[in-house]
Order: structure tokens, then C-alpha cells, then sequence
């Protein structure tokens, strides 16, 4: 099986329901869906409707209440939070809509942060060479209050990027920027889908970002209602 | 009403909020630390002023250096009044090859005039009077430190006697910390044994008991007698108010130790207090969208910290007293055994002083919500003012130097000492950032969990410093009074060449000296050094009556009423620097007198002043030749006032020697005093073992009150992790999702906290380092003093342990943040 069509990620019948103060609450009902190797995937709905959950439980951040959730061939489902922490950590990066940059951090230290983590000692010099890749090496040394929105999405991609994740996960990654900067970002992380084969998992409202996508799926209070390109309207 | 069911309700439903525990755990804290430093001294003071004429053993007295004309006694006699004579004196006792320095009194059969002389032998407790000839009576630790027991015999004075009874109490007994363990023994037996004799050091007294009217006509006529030389009325008050202005220093410390506390919960007040503005922010703009008016919703605040402080300060007076209590039971053997009740007012006065410091440190950022605008519902930077100079910031401060002026009764020390308080404080907030700033540099190449941790630490600057200055605070009182004094104490007295004299004996008559000397020789004492010792009053400088000048300096007054001891030698005693003018000659033309430094800087004097004297029936005027530096550490015979032999050796005087005899002598020394019998003879050795008993008896008390700073410490420490928690949370979240191990989460945790700890550690240990050597040139005068730096830098480690042990525990739950709260922040 080629890369591209071997399902990098899956989710087989998941469901989550929590426990709140009026009984059982079900945020996802039975959701299915698989994603390729360097495929681009937006998830789509209003909200309320189990985006972010879908995410969360994709990308190993927390595990369904039942149904089975692969990653890169791991049963998420039967891991504990280390293990599914130390896949994260050589698999997955991720892009916040609020960037959730550390304040105190430099730019190249907040990028060097995954690398680290891996206890790695090439940390610095790949932090430079992904600030590079994001346009940014001249602001490396400034701290993310000294940098615009737009800078610090990109500054939170390159973090996203420099350990070379297979998967990409972007929560709004445009949310909470204008829409000229918005675009630019966007289309960062589509180059890098593209040229490194990165596989992309967005979460978004924004229609123009999810048709840049290969596949969608959509949700309405917690189900799958529709799957794209064809069937999606938004 | 309704407002207060409001608050209350309030309350309850916020109980859960850890900034709203904070406030009220400082509180407590706050309330017992102050409550049971103050209930403890309240009881201690009472138990010693309890019964002011039962302080002195009867309504009114004469203390005298020599024995009183008997006239004194007939007039209280005619007078109708009861009296007692007696003696106080401090004199070797021997038995069992054993020494002990006792604090004698010699009584008759009438004493005590007032109070109850309490005694223990075979056959029970009861009330006795003075001891028959032959008899003496030993307290408790007389008894151990001699091994002896009621019956057996004891050499006292020369004298064998046999020990009557226990001493249990005594009215006079009631110094706080008596030197020497006391004894009391027939005042006939000490007139015999020649220990009353003249120039011996006894303090002769003859106390009187009547009817209040019988007591004041005697007053009247002895005060229009011109009482002896260095006679003085013994009353009440004068004894109350000694014991007072002793006790007053003494616990200063202790309040000012237990105030530290209260200002450092303080500070973990106004940290919740912030965090909970913050949390309250929304509701507040809520509340005011909804037409609360302003003083509603600043009285729904102040509701709610009211119904907090209540119990709070309840509970911490209710802690403060068990502690009191607990600690008065621990302690009762160091102090006297007055029975004294409970004392329930400095607690409650402690409730009020916590209160105030709630209300000092907690009102600033909670009256400023009132200012929360109401569009803040839309928009909540706009809650967010703009910072402007702010009155309310002074509160706390005021309500510091107001805590401060009250524990310490003053102006000036209160300056002093908040002076001192916010140096301490800004030293260790600078030392603090130099050290931040120092780790910062060399985290590039560090460990990812080290380097997170100082991230962290850098993060939150402005609360790391604040954190670390408070441990530092707390740390430095702790490590002075555990690691610095001990070691002062030792250094002080490794200072010592090991040939020290160990011995002074007191009451030497001219015509004793040979035979005095020759018995040293037999025991092999060395380092004799034999002074005559002259008793005499200052009368005038410079041909003006003393009682007519003025002086600056409060000391000044009291040696010009005091008995002076002068002497006189040809060379300049060891352990003697001349710093002005020149040394006596041998027989100058005129009587020459060498003043050590302190008279000189007392008196104003300067070389060529000249000073007169009264010694026994004859009068000495002498020019001030020389001001002299003395060791007075080097435990020699030493004298503020030293004049030359050819004026001075025909006054009347006895002497005065020290001399070292090697520890072990003291069969040999019970001979010497056997043979001596008028002789005091003062054992240096027990005087310091004395001195080194209290000290770690005084520190051990002291440290109960120091844990209350090292607690306070670590609530700022919580109130800190509080606030940050939320902000620690994000982090951690941030840091799951990227793939962090918990492990990991937690050494970047133990890295924080425990730099954090190293850091007000060392900048403690630095304090108490400095601090300690500069008491050691300025106060205990030891050259090249160094400072255990040794333990001081391993009690820095110890701290850093803790800290982080502390920190750990506080971010325990922060570590299991799951990750995915930072998609739901999003």
C-alpha cells in the first residue's frame, strides 16, 4: 500500500459523552472516518457540534468513551496518557487558533520546545532553519508580545513543524487573524502539506479554508452528516 | 441583613476557591502567631508582677552594700512593723567532689515578711521561714547539679550544712532567668562563715511588714535619713518595674519574630486577595449591568471577607491558646512557677491585629473592584484600568508600621526596625534577582527541565522575587538564631586561651594574701592575677557636683548613683590598650586615673578632667591621665577605672584575683574555700556552662515562634502557587499536547522550585553569614570570626529541598492537566 493511501488516521464508531449535572451528555455519536498519509482533512460544523472533541480525541489528547481511534497503526483507545504523550511527541504537532505561545519564551525557544522535549541536541540550529522556513529568522530572538497575531501563528507553525511531525493538527488556525494575514497562513500550512507530505487535520468555520482541503466531514451534534468534497455545502 | 445572608452565602458556595482558603489559613496563621508570642509574655509578665510585695518578700525595704545601722530596724520596731533581715550573695558550694555557683541568700527565722516560702522534704510539701543555724535550704537544680538530695550535707561558705529542705519557691525567686541556681541559708551562719564581712560582694537588706500607714511613716523617716553610701529603698514598684524594663527586652524579640509572621501572611493575604479580585472581576461587571449600585457590591465583598475573618480568627485564637498553653506547660521549668491563669486578652488582641492586617493587605485590590465598569461584561480588558498612583497601596503599609509602632512601643525603634525590616527585604529581593538573572544566562546550554523551570521562574519574575525575599525573611531569622548564635557562642569561647582564668575570688583581706597565695601555689593555679578592689561613688568632674550635671547619655545617670569599684596598679593590666594620653606613672604629682573607653564616651570626659571620689570616710581627686581599650571577653580582673598606687593604696580596700586551676580541682577548691571561709569564690566554668544553658534554652523557645515565619513563608509560597495556578495550568497543558512526559512536567517543576529554594536559601544564608560576622567584630569583638558557612550553606540546601518538596506538592494537580484544556481555551 502507498503512502498516500494508507490510513494514517482512523476513527471507527467513536463516541464521547461526559457526565454533567443533569446526567449523561453525548458530544460524539458513533463518528467513522479515516485520513491518508499526506492528505489535507478539515472537520466542519457550528458550534457545539464535537470539532474540537473530534480533534482532541484524533490527536490522542484525550480518548473516546467508546469506538476505536488509530494513529499511524496505534489503538489510541488502549494507551495511557504517557504512552499517547510519547506518540504525540514523535508524530503529531499542532496550531492553536490562540497560538498558546509561551510569553516568557523567545520565538526560537518556544520553537525549540518539542525538539527539547525529545531531549534532542540539535534543538537550536532546526529552530532556526524552521523560523527560516517561516519567514521569521530576523525576529527569532523577540519575545511573542513583541510580535503581530500573524507572526505568532507563524512562529506556532514553525514550532508545529520542527520536529517533522507526520501529522498536523490546526484547531482555527486562522481564527483569530484578519483575513489578509489569515490567507497567508493558511497557505503556509498547505506549502508544508504539500512539500513535506505532511498530513494536515484542520478544525474550521472558515468555508474557504475547509474547500482548500482535499476531504471534509461535517458535524451536527455530534454526527457525521455529511462527508465532501461532495456532499459538503460549506 | 440581607446583605450579610448574601455574603455568607457567598461564601459557602466559594469556600472551594483556594485563594479564598489562603486568606483565611494566613489569617489564622497571622492570629496564632501573634496570639501565642503575646499570651505567653502576658503570662510570664503577671506571673511576675503578680504580687508586687510578695516580689520583694515584704511591703518596703532597704537594700544595702553594707550593713545597716541598727537604728533602722528599732524605728520599724517602734514603729510596730515586722522585719527581716538578710543577705543575698553568690558563693561555691561543694559536695561530692562537685562544684555549683549558687545565688545564696542568707534569711532569719522571720522571713518571709510577705508571700510563702514553699519547701519539699521527706515528709511532704509545707509552707517554712528562714532555715535554722546549720541548715540550708537547695532548689531543684542546686540539688541536681551537686547530686545531693534533702538530708544530706553541702559545703557552703566554708561551712558544712545540712539540707533541710527543697526549695520549691520563694517570694523574691522571681527573676526571669537567675543566673545561678539559688539557695538559702541562716543569716547568723553567714555572718559567721565571715561571708557578710567588708568589701565582700553581699547586698545586705532588712525588709519591713505592716499596716499600710505603719509602712509609710517608716518610708517617711528613712527617706529623711541620709541613707549609707549605695543604699537604696527597696519597693514594689521600682522591683515591678525593673523586672519589666528586663522582661520588656527580652520579649521584644519574640513579638517582633511573631509581627515578621503576620506581615508575611499579610503578604500571602494581599497575593489570594488579588486572585480572587481577578476571579471576581466578571461577576462584579455583571452585578453592575444588572444596576448594582457600587456600594452595594463593595458591601457584598467586604460581607464576604467579614464572614471569612470571623471564624478564621476564632479558630487561630482558639490554636493560639493550645499552643500557649501547651508551650507554658513545656516551659514552666525555665521560667517560675508562679501559677498564673490562662490570659485571654492578648489572643483576642492578636484576633484584632489579624484582622487589621486581613483588612490592611486584602482591602486595596478588593475595593478596587467596586471600580470594575459595567461594560466590562463585554469586553473584559476594559476592567483592565490604566495604572495610576494609587492611595490604597499605602494602606498595607500603614497598617505595617502601625503593627510594628505597637509591638515595639516606639517611634524610633518602630523606624529602626522597619527600616531594618525593609533593608533585610530589599537585600534579598536584589540578591534574589542577581541570582535569576545569573541562572537566565546559563540556561541556553542547560537541561530542557532545568531550562523550563528557570523559564518558569522568569515568567513570573515579579512573583518569584516576592516569594523568594519572603522565604529569605523567614530563613535568615531561622538560620541567626539555630546555626550563627551556637557558633558565635563556640567561637567566643574557643577565643579563649585554654589557661583562662576559670576562677575569681572576691573578699581577699590584706593579711590573707600570702597565705591565699601560697595555697594557689599548691594547687598549681597559674596565671594569678590579684588586684586590690576599692568601693567608692563618683562625687564630681571637674569640681562640679554630679548631681547637678547633665549628661546625654541614660547610662551616665545610672553610674553616677552606682557603687564604683576602683583599684589601682603600677603597669597596665593585659588585656588593657592605652588609646589617649599616657599610662599612671609611678608616683605622679598629682592623683592620675585611667578611664576605660565607655566612661569616657558616657561622661564626655577628656584627658586632664579631673574627677573625684568618695572612698569609706575619705575623698580621692584625680586628673584623667589616660583612656584605656579593654577586652572585657579576656576574663581577667578588669576595671573602668584604674588609679595610680601612690594616691590610691591607703584607701580601704580588700582584693580581687582570677586565676586558672585545671577542671577537676574541686576537692582541692572546697579546701581552699573550707579554709577561706570569707572568701566568694566565683567558678567561671559553671558561670559559662550557665550562660550556654540559657542561651540554648532561649533559642529553643525562640524557635517555636521562628516556625511561625518559616510557615508564613510557605503560605506565601501557596498563596503564589495559587495565583499562578491557572497560568501553570495553560503551560502544562501546552506542554501535554507537544508530548511531555508528567516526568518531565515534574522535573521542570522540582527544577523551579527547588532554584527557587536555593535561591532564598543562599540569600539567607548570605544574610545570616553577614550578619553573623559583623556581630561577631562589633559585638562579641572576636578577631577573624568566620562564620559556619559550612552548615549555613547545607541549611540553604535543606531549604532548597523543601521548597521544592513544598512546590511539587502544590503543583501536583497542575501536572495532570489534561491537554485537552488548551482546546477548549481556544
Amino acid at each position: 500500500m502507498s503512502e498516500i493511501s494508507r490510513p494514517l488516521l482512523e476513527a471507527r464508531d467513536v463516541s464521547k459523552s461526559v457526565r454533567g449535572p443533569e446526567g449523561q451528555l453525548d458530544i460524539l455519536r458513533g463518528v467513522s472516518l479515516q485520513v491518508r498519509g499526506g492528505e489535507s482533512f478539515a472537520i466542519v460544523g457550528a458550534s457545539g457540534s464535537g470539532k474540537t472533541t473530534l480533534l482532541g480525541l484524533l490527536a490522542g489528547l484525550d480518548v473516546p468513551s467508546s469506538g476505536h481511534v488509530g494513529l499511524d497503526g496505534n489503538a489510541l483507545e488502549s494507551l495511557d496518557e504517557e504512552a499517547r504523550a510519547d506518540l504525540r511527541r514523535r508524530l503529531v504537532g499542532f496550531v492553536f487558533q490562540s497560538f498558546h505561545l509561551l510569553p516568557a519564551l523567545t520565538a526560537e525557544e518556544n520553537v525549540m520546545l518539542p525538539l527539547e522535549l525529545e531531549g534532542r541536541d540539535d534543538a537550536r540550529p532546526r529552530a532556526r532553519e524552521a523560523l527560516e522556513a517561516v519567514g521569521l529568522s530576523a525576529r527569532r530572538r523577540h519575545y511573542p508580545a513583541q510580535l503581530s497575531g500573524g507572526e505568532q501563528q507563524r512562529v506556532a507553525i514553525a514550532r508545529a513543524f520542527v520536529h517533522s511531525p507526520r501529522l498536523l493538527f490546526a484547531d482555527e488556525p486562522t481564527g483569530n487573524l484578519d483575513q489578509r494575514t489569515g490567507h497567508h497562513v493558511s497557505d503556509l500550512l498547505f506549502a508544508l502539506n504539500r512539500d513535506h507530505r505532511t498530513t494536515l487535520v484542520l478544525v474550521t468555520h472558515d468555508p474557504l479554508l475547509a474547500e482548500r482541503c482535499q476531504r471534509r466531514v461535517e458535524l451536527h451534534e455530534g454526527r457525521v452528516i455529511a462527508r465532501g468534497p461532495a456532499e459538503l455545502t460549506a | 441583613m440581607r446583605l450579610l445572608r448574601l455574603a455568607l452565602r457567598s461564601l459557602v458556595r466559594e469556600w472551594h476557591l483556594p485563594e479564598l482558603r489562603t486568606l483565611a489559613a494566613s489569617l489564622t496563621l497571622a492570629v496564632v502567631a501573634l496570639g501565642v508570642v503575646a499570651t505567653l509574655a502576658t503570662r510570664i509578665e503577671r506571673g511576675m508582677l503578680a504580687n508586687a510585695a510578695e516580689l520583694i518578700g515584704g511591703d518596703l525595704g532597704i537594700g544595702s552594700p553594707q550593713h545597716l545601722p541598727d537604728t533602722y530596724a528599732t524605728q520599724a520596731r517602734d514603729e510596730g512593723l515586722s522585719i527581716t533581715q538578710g543577705a543575698g550573695f553568690p558563693s561555691v558550694a561543694f559536695a561530692h567532689e562537685q562544684s555549683q555557683l549558687l545565688d545564696v541568700q542568707a534569711a532569719d527565722a522571720a522571713y518571709p515578711l510577705r508571700g510563702q516560702l514553699e519547701l519539699r522534704a521527706a515528709r511532704g510539701d509545707y509552707i517554712g521561714h528562714g532555715p535554722a543555724p546549720g541548715e540550708v535550704y537547695l532548689d531543684h537544680r542546686a540539688l541536681v547539679a551537686l547530686s545531693l538530695k534533702p538530708g544530706d550535707s553541702v559545703q557552703v561558705g566554708g561551712r558544712d550544712l545540712r539540707i533541710a529542705a527543697e526549695l520549691l519557691r520563694q517570694p523574691d525567686g522571681g527573676e526571669l532567668f537567675a543566673l545561678a541556681p539559688r539557695a538559702i541559708m541562716n543569716l547568723a551562719d553567714a555572718e559567721q562563715a565571715g561571708l557578710l564581712g567588708a568589701g565582700s560582694r553581699a547586698r545586705h537588706r532588712l525588709l519591713v511588714a505592716g499596716e499600710p500607714s505603719q509602712v509609710a511613716r517608716w518610708r517617711s523617716w528613712a527617706q529623711a535619713q541620709k541613707l549609707p553610701q549605695g543604699a537604696e529603698l527597696i519597693t514594689p514598684e521600682q522591683t515591678q518595674e525593673r523586672m519589666r524594663s528586663a522582661f520588656d527586652r527580652a520579649s521584644a524579640f519574640l513579638r517582633l519574630t511573631a509581627l515578621l509572621s503576620a506581615l508575611l501572611a499579610g503578604v500571602a493575604i494581599a497575593l489570594a486577595a488579588q486572585r480572587y479580585a481577578r476571579r471576581k472581576t466578571t461577576e462584579v461587571a455583571l452585578l453592575r449591568a444588572l444596576g448594582t449600585p457600587r456600594r452595594r457590591v463593595l458591601g457584598l465583598l467586604l460581607g464576604t471577607l467579614g464572614a471569612l475573618a470571623v471564624p478564621a480568627s476564632l479558630l487561630g485564637v482558639a490554636l493560639a491558646l493550645g499552643i500557649a498553653q501547651a508551650a507554658w506547660s513545656f516551659a514552666s521549668t525555665l521560667f517560675t512557677s508562679v501559677p498564673v491563669e490562662l490570659p485571654l486578652g492578648p489572643a483576642f488582641a492578636a484576633a484584632a491585629m489579624g484582622v487589621a492586617v486581613l483588612a490592611g493587605f486584602a482591602l486595596p485590590p478588593l475595593a478596587r473592584l467596586a471600580e470594575v465598569p459595567p461594560v466590562a461584561v463585554f469586553r473584559e480588558s476594559m476592567a483592565r484600568r490604566v495604572r495610576r498612583f494609587d492611595a490604597l497601596y499605602f494602606f498595607p503599609v500603614l497598617v505595617a508600621l502601625a503593627l510594628i509602632w505597637s509591638q515595639s512601643g516606639s517611634a524610633r525603634m518602630a523606624g529602626i526596625l522597619a527600616a531594618s525590616l525593609a533593608g533585610v527585604a530589599a537585600v534579598a529581593a536584589l540578591l534574589a534577582a542577581a541570582l535569576l538573572w545569573f541562572a537566565r544566562r546559563v540556561a541556553p546550554g542547560a537541561h530542557p527541565a532545568l531550562r523550563l523551570g528557570l523559564a518558569a521562574l522568569a515568567r513570573r519574575r515579579g512573583m518569584s522575587l516576592l516569594q523568594a525575599t519572603a522565604l529569605s525573611l523567614g530563613l535568615v531569622a531561622l538560620l541567626l538564631l539555630a546555626i550563627v548564635a551556637p557558633a558565635l557562642l563556640e567561637g567566643w569561647r574557643r577565643e579563649l586561651p585554654s589557661d583562662t582564668p576559670n576562677w575569681f575570688v572576691l573578699n581577699l583581706q590584706d593579711d590573707q594574701r600570702a597565705g591565699f597565695e601560697q595555697a594557689l601555689g599548691k594547687l598549681g593555679a597559674q596565671q594569678l592575677n590579684m588586684l586590690p578592689l576599692a568601693v567608692g561613688k563618683l562625687t564630681s568632674i571637674n569640681g562640679r557636683p554630679i548631681d547637678q550635671l547633665k549628661f546625654q547619655d541614660e547610662r551616665a545617670k545610672d553610674w553616677s548613683d552606682r557603687q564604683l569599684r576602683l583599684s589601682w596598679t603600677d603597669e597596665l593590666p593585659p588585656s588593657n590598650r592605652v588609646v589617649a594620653g599616657a599610662w599612671n606613672g609611678p608616683s605622679p604629682a598629682v592623683a592620675e586615673v585611667s578611664v576605660d573607653t565607655m566612661w569616657r564616651d558616657m561622661f564626655g570626659l577628656k584627658i586632664g578632667d579631673t574627677m573625684s571620689f568618695n572612698v569609706g570616710e575619705g575623698t580621692v581627686q584625680a586628673r584623667v591621665a589616660s583612656v584605656r581599650q579593654v577586652d572585657w571577653s579576656s576574663f581577667r580582673v578588669n576595671f573602668f577605672l584604674l588609679l595610680d598606687p601612690a594616691h590610691a593604696k591607703e584607701l580601704p580596700h580588700t582584693w580581687i584575683a582570677s586565676f586558672y586551676v585545671p577542671r577537676g580541682n574541686t576537692e582541692a577548691m572546697a579546701r581552699l574555700s573550707r579554709d577561706f571561709g570569707n572568701l566568694s569564690l566565683i567558678d567561671v566554668d559553671a558561670l559559662l556552662d550557665r550562660v550556654r544553658d540559657i542561651v540554648d534554652r532561649v533559642s529553643h523557645a525562640v524557635r517555636w515562634v521562628l516556625a511561625f515565619s518559616l510557615l508564613a513563608g510557605a503560605l506565601v509560597l501557596a498563596a503564589a502557587l495559587a495565583a499562578s495556578a491557572a497560568e501553570r495550568r495553560h503551560e502544562a497543558a501546552l506542554l501535554r499536547t507537544l508530548g511531555a512526559r508528567r516526568g518531565q512536567l515534574r522535573a521542570a517543576a522540582a527544577c523551579e522550585f527547588a532554584l527557587l529554594g536555593l535561591v532564598a536559601g543562599l540569600t539567607a544564608a548570605f544574610g545570616a553569614a553577614g550578619a553573623g560576622w559583623w556581630m561577631g567584630r562589633a559585638v562579641f569583638r572576636i578577631e577573624g570570626f568566620v562564620p559556619p558557612l559550612g552548615p549555613l550553606l547545607l541549611a540553604a540546601l535543606a531549604a532548597a529541598i523543601a521548597v521544592m518538596l513544598l512546590g511539587l506538592a502544590g503543583t501536583r494537580k497542575v501536572t495532570r492537566t489534561s491537554p485537552m484544556q488548551l482546546l477548549r481555551e481556544s
